[in-house]
């Protein structure tokens, strides 16, 4: 295969273009990469919860901090013939001193325990009294909090104790670790002075079909999915994200295009001698796509290979929000093939209309 | 037997003032067994009669005839098939692909198909040690010396045994020693194959050596004489 020979034989020339493709990959890879922490730490804990759909309060304009549900509404909701289960869950961002001197933001979420809505625990037991609570293994990261540990949440101007007595998987929400307790708990956490304003939950948690859209005069449900996307910053930092990919695409292509095509018209005596002792037009375009292919595998292959040593190395931390999913790694590194195959599309156009008339050096 | 015809063949470039006929109503045949050297000054058409023989031009009127077969108006397709069957090119500076080795740039009329791959690794061999290139067989293209590259040149245009080879100026970039080598193995090659060839040349020493001297000006056949 004339492609795999020349990549063989001119390994200066191909390794600087690989490298070159690599490091678009790696770029692309790390905003994806970016992009899918931000989000992990934006809601993933909103999106784990285990149903389908959520009620809002009906003014809250999609806003889990703004909404709050009587308890007529969470009747109303949980009266739904479409909605198989439905469970009441509450939302407050919490400040807790985990060791003197420090102390950290925390998403504390009230859920009624034994129902749907509690997560498992991956270590430890579930939640059973006032003063338990679940703590996610991103705050255990960060603040190496055990099971068995205590910690103060703040009620009012006083602190209440709280047994950590399992540990979830349930990631971010609003870049806080996720903490569940009991909703009858959450509410004297946010208790706001009458206690006949004290709301019923923020959301009802629905497992059932056919629901978004549904409303009622105090509430209104959507999907998890949406509910998601109207967190306070989610589809601006998706869309910055996403146009930071594209870009990055679009930029890659056209690199990967610019290189393919000055290697081209180098070979183009060359090209002009092969077509004029017989070569094919399609199989020289084929040759040609094929080691625009190979570089941009390789390439794409050291790009992730460079992302998960950066992951492991530089980015062992928690500080930068960034996350690395197979499936978002293989999706990238796809993407910039494609890029690559696509950018180098002018450069096959060329080698199709070099005129074999140039190997006898006239025109 | 005539393997190449030309019959008033013509070819021109541009048009209006700016009009050129390279070649004007040539007639030509080339017979199995012989070379014909093509002497005339630059500019003189030929170049462009050697790419009309190879179909990498087309003309603008007559005919031409290849083993009986009319490529006058070959489309795209046929004329690549017929350069890579039937047509072996030896071109000015020897043209090898740079990255090959000898043998590669042998083997290299393999990959555009419609040959047995082991045939013809076979017949690279052999046209390696006929050409004295075996010891170089190994070595990449631009390590080699200009005769190298010339006498590669010539076994890569006799790979697919084609019946006719087409020679732009072989040895245009040799001294004379080097030039008369590459051309004693080209006459030895079409003499004993029984190929016919067109030779292009500047060199009226390497065209004396040819079966046949045509001598071409301004597009048209001047003279055409046989050599002793």
């Amino acid at each position: 295969m004339l492609a795999l020979i020349e990549i063989r034989r001119r390994k200066l020339q191909f390794g600087f273009v690989t490298g070159v493709v690599a490091l678009i990959a790696y770029l692309i890879i790390m905003v994806t990469g970016l992009g899918l922490g931000l989000n992990e730490a934006a809601g993933t804990a909103l999106l784990r919860l285990n149903g389908d759909h959520l009620a809002y309060a009906a003014n809250s304009n999609l806003s889990v901090i703004r909404s709050r549900l009587s308890d007529q509404d969470v009747a109303e909701v949980q009266a739904l013939a479409a909605a198989e289960r439905a469970a009441p869950i509450g939302y407050v961002a919490a400040v807790i001193e985990f060791a003197p001197e420090e102390s950290d933001t925390a998403a504390i979420i009230g859920v009624i325990p034994g129902s749907f809505s509690e997560p498992s625990v991956v270590e430890g037991r579930s939640l059973s009294g006032p003063s338990d609570i679940l703590i996610d293994r991103a705050w255990v990261r960060v603040a190496g909090t055990r099971v068995g540990e205590t910690l103060a949440l703040p009620v009012g101007f006083e602190t209440r104790e709280f047994t950590v007595v399992g540990i979830v998987d349930q990631g971010y929400f609003f870049f806080q670790p996720a903490m569940f307790v009991d909703l009858a708990s959450w509410k004297d956490l946010v208790f706001l002075g009458d206690a006949g304003q004290q709301p019923a939950a923020s959301l009802v948690l629905i497992q059932g079909r056919d629901l978004d859209g549904v409303r009622g005069e105090g509430w209104r449900i959507v999907t998890k999915q949406d509910g998601f996307n109207n967190i306070e910053g989610v589809r601006a930092q998706q869309s910055t994200v996403d146009a930071l990919r594209y870009m990055g695409l679009l930029i890659g292509a056209m690199v990967i295009g610019v290189f393919f095509y000055v290697i081209t018209l180098q070979k183009v005596s060359l090209l002009g001698i092969l077509k004029a002792i017989g070569a094919p037009g399609g199989y020289l375009v084929v040759q040609g796509l094929l080691q625009v292919l190979i570089v941009c595998v390789i390439g794409a292959v050291l790009a992730v290979g460079l992302a998960l040593l950066t992951e492991a190395t530089v980015l062992s931390s928690d500080t930068i929000p960034i996350d690395f999913t197979a499936n978002a790694m293989a999706t990238s590194s796809i993407s910039v093939v494609i890029a690559g195959v696509v950018g180098s599309l002018l450069s096959a156009r060329q080698v199709a209309s070099v005129d074999p008339i140039i190997a006898m050096q006239q025109q | 037997m005539a393997i190449l015809e030309l019959r008033d063949v013509s070819r021109s470039f541009g048009s209006g003032a700016r009009r050129v006929d390279a070649v004007r109503e040539v007639t030509l045949d080339v017979d199995r067994g012989e070379v014909v050297a093509l002497e005339g000054p630059s500019g003189s058409g030929k170049t462009t009669l050697l790419a009309l023989a190879g179909a990498l031009l087309t003309p603008t009127a007559g005919a031409i005839r290849v083993d009986g077969d009319d490529i006058t108006n070959y489309g795209a397709r046929s004329r690549t098939r017929y350069r890579r069957d039937r047509v072996g090119f030896v071109f000015q500076g020897s043209n090898m692909v740079p990255f090959l080795t000898a043998r590669e740039n042998l083997l290299v009329v393999g990959h555009f198909g419609g040959a047995d791959r082991s045939a013809l690794r076979r017949r690279a061999d052999e046209l390696l040690d006929q050409l004295d290139l075996t010891a170089v067989r190994n070595q990449v293209a631009t390590s080699l010396s200009g005769g190298e590259r010339q006498r590669v040149a010539i076994a890569r245009a006799l790979m697919r045994d084609p019946s006719l080879l087409l020679v732009d100026e072989p040895t245009a970039s040799l001294n004379f020693e080097l030039g008369s080598r590459v051309v004693d193995a080209l006459l030895s090659e079409v003499h004993s194959r029984d190929k016919a060839c067109i030779m292009v040349t500047h060199d009226d020493r390497m065209a004396q050596r040819a079966d046949r001297l045509v001598e071409i000006r301004d597009g048209r056949i001047l003279a055409d004489r046989p050599l002793p």
